[in-house]
């Protein structure tokens, strides 16, 4: 399995504190267990080379061992339960039998396993000092020793003083346990206070991110600059950011929109000129079309998300301006529309995509325009319904493709359709066609409802 | 029909007032928002066009003078400008109608003709009296339902008398709404103007009414 580092920064970092964490117990925890033997190690050598220095007065010079002193010493010292202790001199020995193998020394003697000198100095270490020797008994009780050796006239004489290992184990296992409880509690709180730590620490990093966010939903223009030290930088770039952004959007519409304009006039002058030729009178309102389709995409989009705007009133007005403009045609257009409708959308857009619909169903209607409107959960409904001719089921499939020019068909449907469908797209809305029961058209926008 | 046309465009402007001049208009042209305004203030028309992208002053902002001002003539306003709230904002200004170029010059025609018509009262696109018929929407008359040839002048004399029919209209006022402000008018023009026209639709039917004006009626030669 190939352990992968977490993707989020939190993680990371967690991941890393946890892990030094984990180390610096176990270093600590090793630390103390070390120091912790090595004290009980030398409260053992003390008691083993007293009892070392015990025996040594009952060696005289001549390697005699003074046998009636070292009986009546024998209370003072340890026996039993391991603690053993052994003289040996060129000319005999005494004390425990089962340590003449310990007392062989360092190349290795039956019953000696591992012989191990924890000490600097030499195998048989320098006067006055006893140096130390582990090993195990045949029995496999493992000793701690310390040996002493003296010269006399008669030869070197050894004095063997051994502590059962386990007297040195005991304690260190006894503080040990409580030891490491405390590291791992202590563990635990280190774990927590970086969690925390993290949590606390990285929340500016989220704090932006729902500024960003913000920006990018049209909730704000900028992010709010008043940021720790380390971010301040990337906030102040944050702005610089939309702030360009936001112009070379603004000037990228403006230079369309004015294109756009600068463009019409001329056409209109074309048009006029070429009025008498149909084929040119055709390419320039191919050319008017393709000015119309751009400058109405340069206007898209530039609505926040935070406006709202009543239904109704922009409805009526639009009627009246429908009915003005198709004064000579004997339409009438009513208009049903909750007076406490708004849409989340801007003024602008809504008579766009409005004032396209009930424009193509005055233009089609034979006498009668309806518009409905209703809320439908987060989005306003609205309908557009004309007792005209109607569109065929196969068109008004193809009519709401996207992609589809509308204005290929020419009949006067297309266009405002094609910028109504973009628009209400843009917004987050949809358009439907569908026949209407008198066999007209109706045309359904869903637009975003301001939820009040 | 004396038409206002505001246009600021070196091309656009001559060419509507050329092709609205060739369906009988009488057209004073302004090339600027200023101007307009004067014209628009001071003179008598029939209807105005009106561009609302204007140097010195915004066609909004002119035909809000307007109103204020007391004048009520039908304004079309031609413009680029095709966003439906510009449209709103138009008809709330007090436009009449509204229209996007690039246009079609027979639909600004007909379209002007249909505001005069509705601006003298008629709600019918045809006006009768007597024997005379105006097809507002051709601009043709019909004398006992033959066409009748008609030059610009003796059709803007006879499309004024025929709108407000049975009613005087100012000798003064039939003058501004027949010539173009520049023109060079005899003050006997319009007499010899209504005897040609006596002469094509018989004698009787418009009226002298001495010291004020004239008069088409049907009751004389019924």
């Amino acid at each position: 399995m190939i352990l992968r580092a977490p993707r989020s920064m939190q993680g990371r970092l967690f991941a890393l504190s946890l892990l030094a964490t984990l180390v610096a117990l176990l270093i600590a925890a090793w630390g103390i267990a070390g120091v912790l033997e090595r004290f009980v190690v030398a409260g053992i050598d003390q008691r083993l080379d007293a009892e070392i220095a015990l025996l040594a007065s009952a060696v005289d010079g001549d390697g005699r061992i003074d046998r009636t002193r070292i009986e009546a010493r024998r209370g003072v010292m340890q026996s039993g339960g391991g603690w053993r202790w052994r003289i040996e001199t060129p000319r005999g020995a005494m004390g425990s039998t089962d340590l003449p193998a310990l007392a062989d020394g360092p190349p290795g003697p039956p019953g000696l396993h591992g012989p191990r000198d924890d000490r600097r100095d030499g195998p048989d270490g320098p006067d006055g000092e006893p140096r130390a020797i582990d090993g195990q008994t045949e029995q496999g009780v493992r000793l701690h020793a310390r040996r002493y050796t003296i010269a006399t006239a008669a030869g070197p004489v050894t004095i063997t003083a051994a502590a059962p290992r386990r007297v040195i184990a005991r304690p260190i296992r006894d503080a040990i346990v409580p030891l490491l409880i405390v590291l791992a509690m202590l563990g635990i709180v280190l774990t927590l206070a970086a969690w925390v730590q993290l949590r606390l620490g990285l929340r500016p990093l989220r704090q932006l991110q729902g500024a960003v966010a913000a920006i990018r939903a049209g909730r704000a223009d900028r992010v709010d600059e008043d940021q720790p030290t380390e971010l301040r930088p990337l906030a102040a770039e944050l702005n610089a950011l939309a702030a360009d952004n936001e112009a070379a959007l603004a000037s990228a519409r403006m230079a369309a929109a004015n294109l756009a304009h600068a463009l019409k006039t001329p056409v209109a002058t074309l048009a006029l000129a070429v009025r008498d030729d149909p084929e040119r009178a055709r390419q320039v309102a191919r050319i008017d079309a393709t000015i119309r389709h751009h400058l109405g995409r340069a206007r898209d989009g530039h609505a926040g998300a935070r406006v709202v705007t009543p239904l109704a009133p922009a409805v009526a007005a639009l009627v009246h301006v429908v009915e003005r403009l198709h004064a000579g045609r004997d339409v009438t257009i009513d208009a049903a529309i909750p007076a406490d409708l708004a849409v989340r959308l801007d003024a602008h857009d809504l008579d766009e995509i409005v004032g396209n619909l009930i424009d193509n169903a005055a233009r089609h209607a034979k006498s009668a325009v309806r518009i409905v409107a209703a809320r439908e959960d987060r989005m306003v409904r609205l309908s557009v319904i004309d007792d005209g001719p109607g569109i065929a089921a196969a068109d008004r499939q193809r009519a709401t493709d996207p992609g589809v020019r509308l204005d290929e068909r020419g009949d006067g449907h297309g266009f405002g359709l094609a910028i109504v469908r973009d628009l209400v797209a843009l917004h987050g809305g949809g358009l439907s066609l569908d026949e209407a029961p008198g066999g007209g058209l109706a045309v359904t926008v869903t637009i975003p409802a301001a939820l009040s | 029909m004396r038409i206002l046309l505001v246009e600021d465009d070196a091309d656009l402007g001559p060419a509507i007032a050329r092709a609205l001049r060739a369906e009988h208009f009488a057209v004073d042209l302004a090339t600027d928002g200023i101007d307009g305004a004067h014209l628009g203030e001071t003179e008598l028309f029939d209807a105005a066009v009106l561009d609302l992208g204007l140097p010195g002053k915004d066609g909004v902002t002119v035909l809000g003078e307007w109103r204020r001002a007391g004048r009520t003539m039908p304004v079309l306003i031609l413009t680029a400008r095709e966003a439906w709230s510009d449209k709103v904002a138009g008809f709330k200004a007090g436009a009449d109608d509204y229209m996007v170029k690039p246009f079609r010059v027979e639909e600004l025609v007909m379209r002007l003709r249909a505001l005069v018509r509705r601006a003298a009262g008629h709600a019918a696109a045809r006006v009768t009296c007597g024997p005379l018929a105006f097809e507002t929407q051709t601009g043709q008359f019909e004398l006992d339902g033959m066409p009748l040839k008609l030059t610009a002048f003796e059709w803007r004399v006879l499309s004024a008398l025929m709108l407000r029919k049975e009613a005087v209209i100012e000798r003064l006022d039939l003058l501004e709404r027949v010539y173009e402000g520049d023109a060079d008018v005899d003050s006997n023009s319009l007499e010899v103007i209504v005897g040609r026209l006596r002469r094509k639709i018989g004698a009787t039917m418009i009226e002298t009414v001495r010291g004020r004006g004239y008069r088409l009626t049907a009751s004389v030669a019924a």
